[in-house]
C-alpha cells in the first residue's frame, strides 16, 4: 500500500474511468482497481447475472468494506463476540456472503491480504486441532515438510441466528449508525446510501444475494475492545469515514477473510484466527486510508523473506525410500511405501514478501502458487517472467546433463498484488527511451555506466555505447549513477516507457469491441443466444467509456447480420449479408459506432435479438463468414472481436464438417491418426487469423454448445489474434449464463493491452528458441499480440549458442509495446538477471518447479496434435525420468540403490508429471472437443494455474462446520486419491476452470438439504445454481467457493457428481492418484520412475 | 390519307400496314421498295370490340382461332380454317350454331374479338388470382434534395397501388439492399455487395428463398399463396395496403448513400447488382405473376455488372463518336449483362420499368435491351423534381380514364396465309424462337418465330411485323383465294389479373403489281410507311456497323419514286407523284433531319431513348415524332395546321409545335411584346389572353395523352428556347438567303439543305435512267 499509487484509489467510482488518464498513468493499474471492483461483482456467488448493472461498479468503498474491522475484531478477541448469539456457525468474516469484492481475481484483489495479518501470528503456534483437519489430510503432510499448520482453534464468531438478522445487526453495532442501512440494502436491494461505498456493485446480485447479505448480518458491531486491537487511528477513521459505510461491511466482510487465503492455492491449513484483521485492511486503502503497514515491514517481520525458504532445504533431496528397493523387488512392495510420506503439495504459509533481488543477486522466487508480494529490487516480479532455472547453466552440455529445460514463462500484464509498487511509467519525450545502439535493448538497472557515467555497456549484447548528453549522470563512489535510485528504469526490473512517435506506425488504436453472436436455431433454443446478449448488455456499463470507446455488433446464422446503431431513428437498422462464401462489410461506417451514441439502440437491440429470432429455423452457422465480415468491418482499427458461437459451423466461408463423427465411424482410421482430429480441418481459418492479426483484430469466442464444434479449427483464430477460448460444454440455460456473463466481464474489464509486439532479449551466449502461446508470428524475432491481457502467457524456449561466465549474470529482457485502453502507446520492459553457474548441483536447487512444470505442460500441449497420445505420455515421463535420473546420478550425495531421491525443489515434479498423464488432455477417453479445448487454454495458462490445471484441490464440504476458527474460510485440501473420499461425505474439487461437487453415497442429507437444498441425493441434478440457504453451512460454502473464484480470477463452472452416475465418474477421475483406466496410482508411479532410473543407472 | 388520320386510322383491328394490297411474288414485293409490314397495337381498346367468355375454337392444323373469314358449313357443324383450310368440326356446345344464330367470333364485323380466359380450371369463378407485383428499384447515390424528391414521388404511387398489389423495395449505392417489409422486428434489408455479379440463383439463396418448393407441383399449377408458392416471398412482397406504412418511414429514414465518395469520383452506383437482385427476388414468384421492376435511377452505374463508365470524373460518359470508334470499354460488356437480365425476366415474365433522371447520362443505352425487351416503360428526365418525371411516373399508376393500362405477360402469336414469311418484330417484345413454316429466312428485330413475348404491355403498346413472301410461292396469278390472312392473337394478363386473349383477323387483298399496279399504289400508307422506314433505319443503325443511314434513306426514296413516280425520263421538271405518296417525301426528308438519323446532336442515352418510344407508339405518335405537327394561332382564324417551314414564323402569331417529346410554343415578337406588357390582364384584350391561353390548353390536351408526358417548351421569338422550335422546321430561310426573305419572318442558321433543294435534287435523281 506504500505504492505512490495505490491501486484502488485512482478511481473513486465510476466516473474515474471517464476522465483521461493522468499521463503517467498506467494503465494496468489503473484498470486493476477497477476491474477488480467490478469483478467482484462478478464473482459473487449467485450474482444473478440477468441483473442489470444498474449501480455497475462497485464504488470505491464498496470495496472494502468497512465491515472489515468489525470482522476483524470479531474474529480476534473473542470477546467482543458476545452479541452474537451462540450456536452460529459462521464465522463473522465468512458471513458476509460474497461483496463484490471477494470475487476479485486472487491477483488482483484489493482484497488481497496486505500485511498479511497472520504474519503476526506464530504460524506454528497453534496447532491444527486433528479434528478439525480431515484425517487424511494429516496423513498427506510430509513429515520432513514442515507444515506451518497453525489452526487457531476455531474461534467461532457466533455468527448471528439466522433470524436475527436486522435486529442484530443494529444491536450491535453501537458505532455504526449504518449498521441498518445495510440490512436495508440487503434486503431491499436498494441501497440507502448514496455512497457507492456501499459496494452496491456487490449488491445488485441480490436475488439471491440479499439473503445472504441479512444473513451475514453478524459480527459486527465491533466492539469496543476489538478496536483497541488495532491502530486507534484507524479504526476511529474507519468510523468515521465510512460511517455509512459501515453499512457495506455485511457484504463485504468475506472478500477479506477471503483474500489472506487466496494466495495460497493449495490450501494450507488455516492461519491462526488472525487473517480477518489484515484483510480488512486492505480494502481500506482505497477508502483512502493508508493501509496500515505493508505486511513486509512492520508486522510481517517474522515473515522470512522470501528468499530464505523455510522448507525449501537447500539442496537437501528429499529422498522417498520406497520400501520396493531393488529393481527385481516384487511390486507388491509398494504396500511399503507408506502413501502419507510419499510428497504431496504443502501449502505455504502466508503470505510472503518477496525481494526480487538480495544482495546484488536474484533472488529465487517463491513458488507460483503461493501468496507473496513482491518489492521490486531489480529484477521484476516472478509474476512476469519466471525461467524454469534460476541460475542459468553455463553451457549447453550442463543444461543437457541436467535432463532440465531452459526457457522462460512470461506473462508480461500479469496482474500485481494489490499491496505492490505500480509499475512506473517513464517518459523519456520526444527522443524515446534510452537504448542499446547494437541490440536495441532498453536501458535497464544491469547496464553498467561507465567513464563517469558517459557510457554505458550494454548487459545484453556487451557493447559500449554512449550516454545520450541528456541523459548523463554522475557515478557515485559504489560505481553507482548518483541518480539510480531516482530513475526507475534503472533500479526496476519491470518500467514502462511511454512510447514516442517512432513506435507507431499509426496513431493509437481506439478501443474496440465488435460483438457477434450465433443466432443460429439451436443457438436460440439451447438459451445461448439470450444468455450472450444479456451477459453483453450487462457488459456494456464496464467498458471504458468517452468517445475512444467503439462498440459494433453483428449476429449471424446461415447469414451475417450487421446492426446500423447510428441513427436519428427509433430503431437500429439491420443489415444482412447474405453472400456468406465471399463476405464484405455493408456500410463503411456506422457499424462500429461510438458507445455513447449508440448505448440506448444496443440495449434495445440486445433485448430484441433473442426475441426476434426465436421462430427461426435456420440450423445452419456461419461462424467463417461472420468473423470475417466483422473483421471487414474492424479492419480499418482493430479492435476485440467477441464471438458467441453455440453449433458446428457448417456453412458459408471456413465451414466445417463433423469431423469427430466421420472418425467414430471409420474407427481404424481414427485410432492411428486420433490426433488429427485435433489439428485444424484447414488452412483457411488460419490465413484468415493471420489477416485478422496483421490488422491489430484479437478474437476471443465463447463456445456455448451442446454438441461438437471442432474447437481444433475454430481455436486457431484466437490462437493465432492473442485471444482465447471459453467452452461451456454442455451448455444450460440454467447455469451457465452467469459464468458466461463473469467471464465476459472479466476479459473485458482485465488489464490488457492492443496491437502489440513483444520481443524477448538474452544476454549473449543465449537466444530466444521458440515462442509459444496465442499470438502471430510474422518475423522471427518479435511475436504479435492484437490483445494481450493480465491472464495470457507466453512460453519462450532458450538455447545456448555460446558458453557463459561462471559468476556473471545472464540478462532477460522482455519488451512489450502495446496500446493502452486508453489509447496510450507504451513499453512495458521486463528485466531478469540471474546467475550463471557450472554446478548442476545448483541448477537442481534452483530449478523452478512451477516453471518446469509448467514448460512440461505446454510442451506436451504442443504435442498433442501433431503425435499419437502414447508418444506424448512417454515424452512426458521420459522428461520426468531423465531429470530424476540426472540428480540421482550426478548430484545424490547418499544412494542406496533402493532408494529414490528426488531433489526437494523438484520432489511434487513425479506426483504433477501423474496427473498431467491422466489429464484431459492426454487422456485417451475424452471427446475430441474436450482435449482441443483443452490444449488450447494450456498454450496461454498462466504458472500459477499450471499445477491445479491437472492437481485439482480438493476439500471436503459437508464438515465445514467443525472446523470453526482455524481463520482460514477454506478447508484443508485431500490428496486426490479416492481412499480420502467417504461415502458420506460431499467434497468440492477445483482446477481453477471447473468446480465438482460430489456426493457419496450415504451422505447425510440433513448436510445436503442445507447445502443444496436437495432432500436426497436423487434428487441432486447435474445443472445447477450455486444458491445460498439460510444456515451458516451454506453460507460458509459459498464463501469458500467465492474465496477460490478469487484466486482463480474465474467465475468456475459448477456441476454436480453423484456416486455411481456418470457424473460420479467424472469425478473420480480427477483422482489422480488413483490406479484407473488413465494409469498408475501414485505409489506406482514412483515405483514405475524408480525402476527405470535403475535401469539407466545399470 | 388525311381525311383518315383523323379518324380512326386503325379502325377496330389496330392494324395498319404499309402496303394494303400485296404483291403475290417476292420480287414484286421488293421492287415496292417499302417492306411489307404491318403494325399492330395488340391490347389497343375499342369500343366495339365484344368480350367473349369462353375460350376460343381453334384450328387443329394450325391453331388459328376461329374467326369471321372462316368458312362455315351450318349444317356439317364444319368450319374451315382460312389459313390452312383444315376442316374443323364445331365441338358440341356450338352444336346450336346456324346461319341465323351466329356466336359472336363469326360476325363479319368483329374481325377481332377478346376472350375471357380462366387458367385455372379449379377456380372458374373468375376471382381475382395474380395481383401485380411492384418491385422499385431505388437509386440513393445522389444528392438529397433529389432523394427527395424522388422520396416523396414514391409516397405518393404507393397509394395509389391497388390495396392488393405486392410491393417490394429495393435501393441501392455501393449496395444493394433488400428490404425485407414482412419483418416486423425492426427496419432489416438484405445487403449484396455492389460490385459481384450474382446469378438469380445466388439471389434466392441469400435471400433464403431457395431452390426448395419454388416450382409448383404439377399436379397444382398455381399455387394456393397467391400466385406464388414460396412464403418465403412473403417477407419481401406485401400487399400495399399491409406495408404501406412500413415503406413510408422507411422511405422516411432512407438516407442517401452513406459509401464516401472520393474527390473527383463518381458516386459508387450498382444499378446492375440492384436490378440482378430485384430480378432474382422476382424469380421466386410463380412465373407468370405479372411483375414490374420499377427502377429510378440518378446516375450511371459504376460498379460491379453493368458499369458503364469508370469511377473517375476525369473520364466521360461513352459518346456516339466513342461507340463508332469503340472507344467506350464498357459498353458491349453492359449490353451484354443487360441482355442476359433481359432473358431472365423475358423468362421470369416480368418487367423492367426504367426511370432516369439525371442531367447526365445514366445507361439507358445499354439498359435499352432489358427495357425493351420486356416491354418496359422508360422515362428520360433531368431531374427528379422536373414534371416529365413526376407526372409520368404518377401516370403510370394512375388508374381510370387516363390509365395506360398496364398488362402483363403478353403472349402474341401470328398466323398468316401460306406463302406468307414472317421476318420480325421491332417493338418492346422478344422472339419466343417458336419455328414455324411462316418464319421467314431473314430476320429483323425480333424474329425466327411466330410467337413473341411481351411481358409488359399497355394500350398503346405498338409492334411492327414485317413480312416478306415465300420466294417459291404458289401465289402464281390467278390461283386460288384472292384474299391473304393474317391473325394476331394477344394472351395477356389485364390489371385486376384476369387473362384475356383478343384476335384479330384482318385480310388484305393480294394483287399482281405487274398487271395492276393502280391498286398498288391505292393501298400505300404513306404514314405508315414513314414510320416503318424509320423504325427499320433506327435497327439497322444499331445492328449493322458503318450503316449510313441518310444514304439508304435517300436510295430507297429514289427507288420509290423512280417506281412509282410519273417522269419521263431524265427530265425532273416532268416529275409528279401520285397523292397517295405525295406525303412519303416529306416524311423522308424529316426523317433524315430527325433525331433518330442524325445522333450526334444527343447522347446515347437520349438516342436510345427516343428509338424506344419510336418502336413503342403509334403510327399516328411515331409520325409526329419523325415530322412533329404545328400549328398556328393568331387573331384572324381559328388554330391552323402551319407549315413546317421557318417561314410559318410569323411576329403576330404564336406556333404550337408538337414534337412528341417535347411541345414548344412559340411566341412571335409582336405576341412576346404585348405579352410582356401584360394586355391580357386587361379586360379590353380579352381577345389576346384567349389567344394566350389557347395553345396552353391544346398543349395539356396532348401532354396528358402522352406517355412520358411531353416536355412543355414557352418560348419567345428570338429566345433562347426558341431552339427548340427551329431545329425541327423545314430551313427554307438561312443566312445564305437571308435577304430573299420578307420581313418579319425568321432564318435559321444552318447548312442542312431546305426541303425544296431536297426535293430538286430527288426529282433529279429519280428521273435518272
Amino acid at each position: 500500500m506504500a505504492a505512490p499509487v495505490p491501486p484502488g484509489a485512482p478511481r473513486s467510482g465510476a466516473n474515474a474511468r471517464q476522465q483521461p488518464p493522468p499521463p503517467n498513468f498506467n494503465p494496468n493499474y489503473q484498470t486493476n482497481p477497477n476491474s477488480l471492483a467490478d469483478n467482484m461483482q462478478n464473482l459473487n456467488l449467485n450474482r444473478p447475472f440477468t441483473m442489470p448493472n444498474s449501480g455497475p461498479r462497485p464504488p470505491p468503498f464498496g470495496q472494502q468494506p468497512p465491515f472489515p474491522q468489525s470482522s476483524v475484531s470479531a474474529g480476534f478477541p473473542v470477546a467482543s463476540r458476545s452479541g452474537q448469539p451462540p450456536g452460529m456457525v459462521g464465522r463473522p468474516a465468512v458471513v458476509p456472503s460474497g461483496p463484490p469484492q471477494s470475487t476479485l481475481p486472487a491477483n488482483v484483489l484489493p482484497g488481497r491480504p496486505v500485511g498479511s495479518p497472520v504474519s503476526h501470528m506464530p504460524p506454528f503456534g497453534s496447532g491444527l486441532p486433528s479434528a478439525s483437519l480431515p484425517s487424511s489430510t494429516g496423513g498427506a503432510v510430509l513429515p520432513s515438510v514442515a507444515f506451518p499448520s497453525s489452526g487457531v482453534p476455531t474461534v467461532s464468531v457466533a455468527p448471528p441466528p439466522a433470524g436475527s438478522l436486522p435486529g442484530s445487526f443494529l444491536s450491535s453495532s453501537p458505532f455504526t449508525g449504518g449498521p441498518a442501512v445495510p440490512m436495508s440494502n440487503a434486503l431491499a436491494g436498494p441501497l440507502s446510501n448514496g455512497t457507492p461505498a456501499v459496494g452496491s456493485g456487490a449488491l445488485p446480485g441480490p436475488p439471491q444475494f440479499p439473503s445472504a447479505a441479512s444473513v451475514s448480518q453478524p459480527p459486527v458491531g465491533p466492539p469496543p475492545s476489538m478496536m483497541s486491537a488495532r491502530p486507534p487511528a484507524q479504526a476511529s477513521a474507519m468510523h468515521s469515514v465510512l460511517g455509512s459505510s459501515a453499512v457495506s461491511s455485511p457484504i463485504t466482510p468475506p472478500l477479506p477473510s477471503a483474500s489472506p487465503f487466496s494466495a495460497a492455492p493449495q490450501s494450507r491449513p488455516p492461519p491462526p484466527g488472525s487473517p480477518y484483521g489484515p484483510q480488512a485492511w486492505p480494502m481500506q486503502p482505497q477508502q483512502g486510508f493508508q493501509p496500515p503497514h505493508i505486511p513486509g515491514t512492520a508486522h510481517a517481520q517474522p515473515s522470512r523473506m522470501f528468499g530464505m525458504p523455510q522448507q525449501l532445504p537447500n539442496q537437501a533431496a528429499t529422498t522417498i525410500s520406497p520400501a520396493m528397493g531393488q529393481p527385481g523387488a516384487p511390486l507388491s512392495g509398494s504396500s511399503k511405501i507408506d502413501p502419507s510420506q510419499i510428497p504431496r503439495p504443502a501449502p505455504s504459509a502466508t503470505p510472503i514478501v518477496y525481494e526480487t533481488r538480495h544482495g546484488n543477486s536474484a533472488n529465487p522466487p517463491p513458488p507460483a502458487t503461493s501468496d507473496y508480494i513482491v518489492r521490486d529490487a531489480g529484477n521484476c516480479s516472478p509474476r512476469y517472467v519466471r525461467c524454469t532455472l534460476n541460475q542459468i547453466p553455463c553451457t549447453a552440455d550442463l543444461l543437457t546433463t541436467s535432463g532440465m529445460q531452459l526457457s522462460l514463462l512470461v506473462q508480461p500484464m500479469a496482474l500485481p498484488h494489490p499491496s505492490e509498487d505500480p509499475i512506473q511509467v517513464v517518459d523519456f519525450g520526444e527522443s524515446g527511451p534510452v537504448r542499446c545502439s547494437r541490440c536495441k535493448g532498453y536501458i535497464n538497472p544491469f547496464m553498467k555506466f561507465i567513464d563517469q557515467g558517459r557510457k554505458f555497456i550494454c548487459n545484453l549484447c556487451g557493447f559500449t555505447d554512449d550516454t545520450p548528453r541528456d541523459y548523463h549522470c554522475n557515478l557515485g563512489p559504489d560505481g553507482r549513477r548518483r541518480d539510480a535510485d531516482e530513475r526507475p528504469e534503472l533500479c526496476k526490473g519491470t518500467v514502462e516507457f511511454v512510447a514516442s512517435k517512432e513506435y507507431m506506425v499509426r496513431d493509437p488504436m481506439p478501443s474496440v469491441y465488435f460483438f457477434l453472436i450465433d443466432v443460429s436455431m439451436n443457438a436460440v433454443q439451447t438459451g445461448a443466444t439470450a444468455a450472450a446478449c444479456s451477459a453483453i448488455s450487462q457488459v456494456i456499463a464496464d467498458l471504458p467509456e468517452g468517445p475512444r470507446t467503439l462498440v459494433g455488433i453483428a449476429t449471424f446464422d446461415s447469414t451475417v447480420h450487421f446492426y446500423n446503431l447510428k441513427r436519428a431513428l427509433q430503431q437500429p437498422l439491420m443489415l444482412i449479408i447474405p453472400d456468406i462464401q465471399d463476405v464484405y462489410t455493408p456500410l463503411e461506417t456506422d457499424v462500429i459506432v461510438q458507445l455513447s451514441e449508440c448505448r440506448q439502440h444496443l440495449e434495445l437491440l440486445l433485448e430484441n435479438i433473442p426475441t426476434m429470432f426465436q421462430t427461426s429455423t435456420t440450423a445452419e452457422s456461419c461462424f467463417g463468414a461472420a468473423i470475417k465480415a466483422a473483421f471487414l468491418a474492424m479492419k480499418c482499427t482493430g479492435g476485440k472481436l467477441l464471438v458467441f458461437q453455440s453449433v458446428l459451423p457448417s456453412v458459408g466461408t471456413g465451414a466445417l464438417s463433423s469431423r469427430e463423427a466421420e472418425g467414430r465411424t471409420n474407427i481404424s482410421a481414427s485410432e492411428k491418426e486420433a490426433h488429427k482430429l485435433l489439428q485444424p480441418a484447414d488452412k483457411i481459418l488460419k490465413t484468415m487469423a493471420i489477416e485478422f492479426a496483421e490488422y491489430q483484430v484479437c478474437v476471443d469466442v465463447f463456445l456455448t454448445t451442446q454438441s461438437y464444434v471442432d474447437i481444433a479449427s475454430i481455436s486457431v483464430i484466437p490462437r493465432t489474434t492473442g485471444g482465447q477460448v471459453y467452452y461451456y460444454y454442455p451448455f444450460s440455460a440454467v447455469s451457465d449464463p452467469a459464468k458466461l456473463y463473469n467471464d465476459l466481464r472479466w476479459n473485458i474489464t482485465r488489464p490488457q493491452g492492443f496491437e502489440a509486439v513483444m520481443r524477448v532479449r538474452c544476454s549473449q551466449g543465449i537466444q530466444v528458441h521458440d515462442y509459444s502461446g496465442n499470438f502471430c508470428r510474422r518475423i522471427p524475432t518479435d511475436i504479435d499480440l492484437p490483445g494481450i491481457d493480465c491472464d495470457k502467457c507466453i512460453l519462450v524456449t532458450l538455447k545456448h549458442d555460446d558458453k557463459l561466465q561462471d559468476g556473471s549474470e545472464c540478462a532477460f529482457q522482455c519488451a512489450l509495446l502495446y496500446t493502452t485502453v486508453y489509447g496510450q502507446r507504451r513499453i512495458r520492459v521486463t528485466n531478469l538477471s540471474l546467475p550463471c553457474t557450472n554446478m548442476l548441483s545448483n541448477l537442481f536447487r534452483s530449478a523452478d518447479l512451477d516453471a518446469q512444470f509448467a514448460n512440461f505442460l505446454k510442451q506436451a500441449a504442443i504435442e498433442i496434435p501433431t503425435a499419437p497420445l502414447m508418444q506424448v505420455r512417454d515424452q512426458v515421463t521420459n522428461l520426468c525420468i531423465n531429470i530424476l535420473l540426472s540428480y540421482r546420478k550426478f548430484c545424490a550425495t547418499v544412494s542406496s540403490s533402493g532408494q529414490l531421491i528426488l531433489p526437494e525443489a523438484l520432489k511434487l515434479l513425479p506426483l504433477y508429471t501423474l496427473a498431467l498423464i491422466k489429464s484431459t488432455g492426454l487422456r485417451n477417453d475424452g471427446r475430441i472437443d474436450d482435449r482441443s479445448f483443452w490444449f488450447n487454454y494450456v498454450s496461454s495458462l498462466s504458472t500459477p494455474l499450471a499445477v491445479p490445471l491437472v492437481y485439482p484441490r480438493m476439500f471436503a464440504i459437508h464438515n465445514l462446520n467443525s472446523k470453526e476458527g482455524d481463520g482460514s474460510i477454506l478447508p484443508s485440501t485431500i490428496p486426490l486419491s479416492s481412499e480420502h473420499v467417504s461415502d458420506d461425505g460431499i467434497y468440492l474439487l477445483e482446477n481453477g476452470e471447473d468446480v465438482l461437487i460430489y456426493f457419496g453415497s450415504s451422505v447425510d442429507l440433513n448436510i445436503v438439504q442445507q447445502l443444496f437444498g436437495f432432500t436426497s441425493v436423487d434428487e441432486v441434478p447435474t445443472q445447477f445454481v450455486m444458491q445460498q440457504f439460510d444456515n451458516p453451512l451454506s453460507k460458509k460454502l459459498n464463501d469458500v467457493v467465492n474465496v477460490i473464484r478469487q484466486q482463480r480470477c474465474s467465475y468456475l463452472r459448477s456441476k454436480l457428481c453423484k456416486k455411481g452416475d456418470p457424473s460420479g465418474m467424472l469425478f473420480l477421475s480427477c483422482m489422480v492418484e488413483d490406479k484407473n483406466a488413465g494409469g498408475a496410482s501414485y505409489v506406482e508411479f514412483l515405483v514405475h520412475i524408480h525402476r527405470q532410473i535403475q535401469m539407466k543407472m545399470s | 390519307m388525311s381525311e383518315m388520320a383523323n379518324t380512326d386510322p386503325e379502325g377496330i383491328d389496330a392494324v395498319r400496314m404499309t402496303w394494303n394490297v400485296w404483291p403475290r411474288t417476292k420480287v414484286e414485293a421488293s421492287k415496292c421498295v417499302i417492306p411489307l409490314a404491318a403494325t399492330i397495337a395488340p391490347i389497343r381498346p375499342h369500343p366495339d370490340i365484344p368480350t367473349l367468355p369462353y375460350a376460343p375454337l381453334r384450328c387443329r392444323t394450325c391453331s388459328a382461332a376461329l374467326n369471321a373469314f372462316a368458312r362455315v358449313d351450318f349444317t356439317a357443324k364444319i368450319w374451315i380454317c382460312p389459313f390452312c383450310y383444315q376442316r374443323n368440326h364445331f365441338p358440341p356446345h356450338y352444336a346450336m350454331i346456324s346461319e341465323t344464330n351466329l356466336p359472336c367470333e363469326l360476325y363479319p364485323q368483329y374481325t377481332t374479338v377478346q376472350y375471357t380466359l380462366y387458367p385455372d380450371p379449379n377456380n372458374p369463378a373468375g376471382a381475382p388470382q395474380l395481383p401485380p407485383v411492384f418491385v422499385f428499384v431505388l437509386d440513393t447515390c445522389m444528392i438529397e434534395e433529389e432523394l427527395g424528391f424522388v422520396k416523396s414521388a414514391m409516397k405518393q404511387v404507393i397509394g395509389l397501388l391497388p390495396e392488393n398489389a405486392l410491393v417490394g423495395f429495393v435501393s441501392f449505392g455501393t449496395q444493394a439492399h433488400v428490404h425485407e417489409l414482412g419483418f416486423s422486428d425492426m427496419s432489416k434489408v438484405y445487403v449484396f455487395r455492389g460490385s459481384k455479379e450474382i446469378s438469380k440463383e445466388q439471389v434466392l439463396e441469400q435471400l433464403g428463398l431457395g431452390a426448395a418448393g419454388r416450382r409448383p407441383t404439377p399436379g397444382h399449377p398455381k399455387g394456393l399463396q397467391n400466385g406464388y408458392t414460396n412464403t418465403g416471398v412473403n417477407r419481401f412482397l406485401l400487399p400495399a395496403s399491409d406495408c404501406e406504412f412500413t415503406l413510408n418511414s422507411l422511405l422516411d429514414e432512407l438516407q442517401t448513400d452513406q459509401w464516401s465518395v472520393k474527390a473527383g469520383q463518381r458516386a459508387l452506383r450498382c444499378t446492375g447488382v440492384a436490378l440482378s437482385v430485384a430480378a432474382g427476388l422476382l424469380g421466386a414468384c410463380l412465373p407468370g405473376t405479372g411483375a414490374r421492376i420499377v427502377a429510378l435511377v440518378g446516375g450511371p452505374c459504376t460498379e460491379g455488372p453493368g458499369t458503364i463508365v469508370s469511377k473517375d470524373l476525369s473520364e466521360p460518359v461513352r459518346s456516339h463518336k466513342d461507340l463508332d470508334k469503340d472507344a467506350a470499354p464498357y459498353f458491349k460488356k453492359a449490353v451484354k449483362f443487360y441482355d442476359s437480365l433481359a432473358k431472365q425476366l423475358v423468362s421470369q415474365g416480368h418487367v423492367l420499368d426504367l426511370f432516369a433522371s439525371a442531367l447526365d447520362q445514366v445507361g439507358v443505352a445499354e439498359m435499352k435491351v432489358a427495357v425493351e425487351r420486356t416491354g418496359g416503360l422508360v422515362v428520360l428526365a433531368e431531374s427528379f423534381g422536373h414534371s416529365v418525371f413526376k407526372v409520368s411516373f404518377k401516370r403510370m399508376f394512375e388508374d381510370g380514364e387516363q390509365s395506360l393500362g398496364l398488362c402483363f405477360n403478353g403472349t402474341l402469336e401470328i398466323n398468316c396465309s401460306k406463302d406468307i414469311k414472317i421476318q420480325g418484330v421491332i417493338g418492346p417484345c422478344t422472339s419466343l424462337e417458336k419455328k414455324g413454316p411462316n418464319v421467314a429466312d431473314t430476320v429483323i428485330g425480333e424474329g425466327n418465330t411466330t410467337s413473341w413475348k411481351m411481358c409488359g404491355l399497355d394500350k398503346s403498346t405498338c409492334l411492327t411485323v414485317l413480312f416478306d413472301l415465300s420466294s417459291t410461292g404458289s401465289n402464281a396469278p390467278g390461283v386460288a383465294n384472292p384474299q391473304l390472312y393474317l391473325q394476331f392473337l394477344t394472351s395477356y394478363q389485364d390489371r385486376e389479373g384476369k387473362t384475356m386473349l383478343r384476335v384479330t383477323t384482318v385480310t388484305r387483298q393480294w394483287v399482281d403489281s405487274a398487271v395492276s399496279p393502280e391498286e398498288l399504289i391505292q393501298g400505300f400508307d404513306q404514314e405508315t410507311a414513314a414510320v416503318v422506314m424509320a423504325r427499320v433505319t433506327a435497327l439497322k443503325m444499331e445492328m449493322e456497323e458503318g450503316f449510313d443511314a441518310t444514304r439508304w434513306l435517300d436510295r430507297n426514296l429514289i427507288r420509290l419514286c423512280s417506281k412509282f413516280g410519273d417522269y419521263r425520263k431524265d427530265d425532273p421538271s416532268s416529275f409528279t407523284l401520285n397523292p397517295c405518296f405525295s406525303l412519303f417525301p416529306q416524311f423522308m426528308f424529316n426523317l433524315r433531319r430527325s433525331q433518330f438519323v442524325q445522333v450526334f446532336n444527343n447522347s446515347p442515352d437520349e438516342t436510345a431513348y427516343f428509338r424506344m418510344l419510336l418502336n413503342r407508339e403509334n403510327i399516328t405518335n411515331a409520325a409526329v415524332m419523325i415530322q412533329p405537327s404545328l400549328i398556328s394561332y393568331s387573331f384572324n382564324s381559328l388554330p391552323q395546321p402551319a407549315l413546317l417551314d421557318v417561314a410559318s414564323i410569323s411576329a403576330n402569331r404564336i406556333l404550337l409545335l408538337d414534337s412528341y417529346f417535347s411541345i414548344v410554343i412559340f411566341h412571335g415578337m409582336t405576341i412576346a411584346q404585348w405579352r410582356n406588357m401584360g394586355y391580357q390582364n386587361q379586360p379590353e384584350h380579352q381577345a389576346f389572353a384567349q389567344l394566350l391561353q389557347a395553345p396552353q390548353t391544346d398543349a395539356q390536351i396532348i401532354i396528358l395523352e402522352r406517355f412520358p408526358v411531353s416536355r412543355l417548351v414557352v418560348c419567345d421569338q428570338h429566345g433562347s428556347q426558341a431552339r427548340f422550335l427551329l431545329a425541327k422546321l423545314n430551313p427554307s430561310a438561312t443566312y445564305n438567303n437571308a435577304n430573299e426573305m420578307a420581313a418579319g419572318s425568321d432564318v435559321i442558321f444552318t447548312d442542312d439543305v431546305s426541303l425544296q433543294i431536297f426535293f430538286e435534287h430527288l426529282q433529279k435523281l429519280a428521273v435518272q435512267s
